[in-house]
């Protein structure tokens, strides 16, 4: 099963172009959504978009700035669907800016994306489960430890 | 009798009840067809069928005179169905910032 987002884009422009298109609001909402980002780690921001009702998506990213290393990469924490028990989806973004002959290469990677137990349960299952059911659960003995 | 609430490792930690979620994997059963394949009692079967129940891995549905075990499915796609939304709405999104980009190099 995928659990993570992975894409690469290459644009015929300087990273320092590619990167203010991902950091300054009203570039970066030309192509993404409306926000009030700051490249600045712990600048908290939002992305409003229209909401996806088939994964009852309501439209709200919730981030904060990791790391920023200027023209090079960007990094913010992506969380969406509050519950009362965090959030239903809680990832991390990652953008890598690689300068090339005639570019910029554009690395997009999200990764974070966990099931819940139930989920974790069933792909156990799926797998030949009784031994990966086993292992989830020497896992989860190990770490109440 | 309350049905016990365990979570999906509790639920899973026992080999009875994993038994019984993989009996239900090829198929609905009525909890007599269950039972049959267990040296336990009913009454026994019948406690972790409520267990499986209450952690939301089955569903009970009367069918005539019967009451059938079911898996349930739901929800276990949900975190799958985000990834598949973002996967797409990343490449729609940055194929609109090419065409930005190609726009500006146009204008200059």
């Amino acid at each position: 099963m995928q659990k993570e987002i992975k894409h690469t884009f290459f644009f015929p422009h300087p990273a320092e172009i590619v990167w203010d298109y991902l950091t300054k609001p009203e570039l970066l909402s030309q192509w993404l959504m409306e926000n009030d980002i700051q490249p600045i780690a712990g600048h908290e921001f939002q992305f409003h978009s229209k909401p996806a009702l088939a994964i009852e998506f309501d439209g709200i990213v919730y981030c904060e700035i990791l790391e920023v290393v200027p023209f090079r990469q960007l990094s913010y924490s992506w969380k969406c669907s509050p519950t009362n028990n965090g959030y239903k989806i809680d990832t991390v973004v990652m953008w890598t800016l690689a300068p090339k002959d005639n570019g910029t290469e554009l690395n997009l990677h999200q990764t974070g994306f966990k099931e819940n137990e139930n989920d974790l349960f069933y792909m156990a299952m799926n797998n030949g489960w009784t031994k990966q059911a086993e292992k989830l659960l020497q896992n989860l003995n190990s770490n109440s430890k | 009798m309350t049905p016990q609430t365990l979570d999906a490792f509790q639920v899973i930690a026992d080999s009875s009840r994993r038994q019984i979620l993989t009996l239900l994997s090829k198929d609905s059963l009525t909890i007599n067809s269950l039972a049959e394949n267990f040296q336990m009692s009913r009454p026994a079967v019948s406690k972790h069928i409520k267990i499986l129940y209450g952690a939301g891995f089955i569903s009970i549905q009367d069918i005539g005179r019967e009451r059938y075990c079911i898996l349930r499915q739901d929800g276990f796609n949900e975190i799958q169905d985000w990834i598949n939304y973002f996967d797409k709405f990343w490449i729609t999104k940055l194929k609109k910032l090419e065409t930005l980009l190609n726009n500006k190099t146009n204008k200059k």
